[in-house]
C-alpha cells in the first residue's frame, strides 16, 4: 500500500538577489507525522515554512500540501493549514476567547460553531482561568499556548510551529511539549527550532538545514547513525560544521 | 464575512485603547469649549468670524477626523510591525478583506465623533448663541465625508509605508497642516499671499470650506471645494491601497 503524504516538497528553491535562501530542497513528510527542521539561524528553515504557507513565493520548484500545490491551489492550502509563528502573534487587546473566535470566524465557521470550537479550545488547552483577560495581559507562556489554540481552531490538517517555545521557561515549555505531543498523529505538523532536546522528544522524524539546503534527514536513530553521535546535539553539531 | 469579521477586530482593538477616547472624542470636545471661550474675549471690532461656532463646529469635525487618521496609521503600523498580520495573510483572507478591515471602523469612529462634535455645538450654540440649523448640519455630515475618505486614506498610506514609532510623527504633520493652512484655526483667506495660495493648493483648506459652506447654508459654493476634496481624496485612497496591497506582499517576502 502506497504512503499518504501531508506534504510533498520538489525541488523548492528561494533566492533573495544573488544569495540563495533554499538550495532546491525536496522531501516527503508523511501524513500525522511531527516533523522536525534544525538549523542554525538563516539556514531556510522560515523560509521553507513560508513557502509551504503561501506566504513566500518560490523562486524554482513546487509543494503539495495534502495533495494541494502552493502555486496552482493556494486558496486551498490555506483554508487547510496553520501556523504559529515565533514571535507573539495574537491580537492585544481581544480577549483569549475573542482572538479563538475571531480566528475560527475567518476560517469560515458560522458564530454558533466558533463559539463551539472557541469554548473546545479553551477546555483543550486549560485556558479557562484566563480566558476574559486581553491577550496582551498574559505572560508569554500563556501567550503561546493561546497562539497554539489560534492556530488548532480551524482543524488544520497541516500545522506550522515556528521555534513555539522560544524565549519561554523549563515550565512553561514542558507544558507546551505535552500540548504538542497530544497533537500527535492528528495532524501533519512541521515544527522549526533551535532547541536539541525539543526535536529529540517530539519528532517522528527530523532535517537538518545548513545553508539552505538539507544535509540530513530520518529518525532520531538514523541521524545519530549517520553521524556516529550519540545525542542530537552532537550528531548536528558535526553536521552544520562539515 | 471575513472582512466584516475583521472589521470588528479592528474596532475592538482601537475602543479598547483609552487613548483614542482621550483623542478622538475628549480632545475635539475641549477644543470647542476652549475656542468658543476665546471667542469671548475677542472684541467685536476685530470681525473675527472663525471661531464663532457657525465656524467652529465644522473646523472642530475636520479637526477630529484628524486624529481618525492617526489612529487607522497605529492601528495599521502596529499590525505590521507584529506577527500578526504575517498570520493571517496565512489564512484564507485576502486582501480586499484587510482593506475594508481598517477602512469601515475609521468611518464609524468618524461619524460617531461628527455627531458627538454636533451635538455639543448645538449645546455651546444654546448657551452663548449662534445660528445652527439642523439641516445644514446633516447637510454637512454628507459634505464632510471625502474628507473622512481623505483622512482615512492618509491613515492607511502612513500606516503601509512607516512603522509605529514613525507614524504619529508624520500623521502630526498633517494634522498641523490642516489646523493651520487647512483654516481651522486661521484664517487663511485674511492672510493672504504664499499661504494662502498654499492652502488652496492642498485638499484641507477645500475640505474644511465645503463642511463651513454647508453648515452656513450657502449650497451654492459647496460644490466646488467639495468636489477638490472628493479628488483628493480618491486619489489618496487608492495610492493608501495600493501602496497597502504592495507591502503586504513585500512584509512576507
Amino acid at each position: 500500500m502506497s504512503e499518504r503524504y501531508g506534504i510533498e516538497i520538489k525541488n523548492l528553491r528561494k533566492e533573495f538577489g544573488s544569495k540563495v535562501a533554499v538550495n532546491d530542497i525536496s522531501l516527503n513528510i508523511k501524513e500525522g507525522q511531527l516533523f522536525s527542521m534544525l538549523g542554525v539561524n538563516g539556514a531556510g528553515k522560515t523560509t521553507t515554512i513560508k513557502m509551504l504557507m503561501g506566504l513566500s513565493k518560490p523562486t524554482a520548484g513546487d509543494a503539495l500540501i495534502m495533495g494541494n500545490s502552493i502555486l496552482t491551489d493556494l486558496p486551498k492550502v490555506k483554508q487547510i493549514s496553520n501556523f504559529s509563528p515565533q514571535e507573539t502573534s495574537v491580537a492585544p487587546n481581544l480577549t483569549v476567547r475573542e482572538n479563538l473566535d475571531f480566528f475560527a470566524r475567518i476560517y469560515g465557521y458560522d458564530k454558533k460553531k466558533a463559539d463551539e470550537l472557541a469554548e473546545d479550545m479553551i477546555e483543550k488547552f486549560t485556558l479557562q482561568e484566563v480566558e476574559k483577560s486581553k491577550a496582551k495581559t498574559l505572560s508569554g507562556g500563556w501567550q503561546r499556548r493561546l497562539s497554539i489554540a489560534m492556530a488548532l481552531i480551524s482543524s488544520p490538517k497541516v500545522l506550522f510551529l515556528d521555534e513555539p517555545t522560544l524565549g519561554l521557561d523549563v515550565l512553561a515549555r514542558r507544558e507546551l511539549w505535552r500540548v504538542i505531543e497530544k497533537l500527535k498523529g492528528k495532524m501533519t505538523i512541521v515544527l522549526t527550532t533551535h532547541y536539541m532536546e525539543e526535536a529529540e522528544h517530539l519528532s517522528d522524524e527530523i532535517a537538518i538545514m545548513v545553508g539552505g539546503e538539507i544535509k540530513a534527514l530520518g529518525t532520531l536513530e538514523e541521524i545519530k547513525k549517520l553521524t556516529g553521535k550519540d545525542n542530537l546535539e552532537d550528531a548536528f553539531i558535526s553536521i552544520a560544521e562539515e | 464575512m471575513r472582512s466584516i469579521e475583521f472589521s470588528k477586530r479592528t474596532t475592538r482593538e482601537i475602543l479598547r485603547d483609552p487613548l483614542s477616547y482621550i483623542f478622538c472624542l475628549g480632545f475635539p470636545i475641549i477644543m470647542l469649549i476652549i475656542m468658543t471661550v476665546v471667542d469671548r474675549s475677542i472684541p467685536k471690532e476685530a470681525q473675527m468670524n472663525i471661531f464663532k461656532i457657525h465656524a467652529l463646529a465644522p473646523g472642530m469635525a475636520v479637526f477630529g477626523l484628524t486624529f481618525v487618521m492617526l489612529f487607522t496609521c497605529i492601528q495599521l503600523s502596529k499590525d505590521r510591525t507584529t506577527a500578526f498580520l504575517t498570520r493571517l495573510y496565512a489564512s484564507p483572507m485576502r486582501s480586499v478583506d484587510f482593506i475594508i478591515g481598517y477602512t469601515l471602523p475609521s468611518v464609524v469612529l468618524a461619524l460617531i465623533q461628527v455627531m458627538i462634535t454636533y451635538i455639543c455645538s448645538f449645546i455651546i450654540a444654546a448657551i452663548v448663541g449662534g445660528d445652527l440649523k439642523l439641516f445644514n448640519m446633516l447637510f454637512s455630515v454628507v459634505c464632510l465625508l471625502p474628507s473622512v475618505l481623505l483622512y482615512i486614506g492618509f491613515g492607511l498610506l502612513f500606516g503601509a509605508l512607516l512603522n509605529d514609532k514613525a507614524a504619529p510623527g508624520v500623521c502630526s504633520i498633517v494634522i498641523t497642516l490642516s489646523c493651520m493652512i487647512g483654516g481651522i484655526w486661521m484664517d487663511v483667506d485674511g492672510m493672504g499671499g504664499g499661504i494662502k495660495s498654499l492652502s488652496h493648493c492642498l485638499p484641507f483648506y477645500h475640505g474644511v470650506q465645503a463642511v463651513r459652506m454647508a453648515v452656513s447654508g450657502d449650497m451654492r459654493r459647496v460644490t466646488k471645494p467639495l468636489i477638490i476634496t472628493l479628488l483628493y481624496a480618491t486619489v489618496i485612497y487608492i495610492l493608501a491601497v495600493v501602496l497597502m496591497r504592495g507591502k503586504m506582499k513585500k512584509d512576507v517576502r
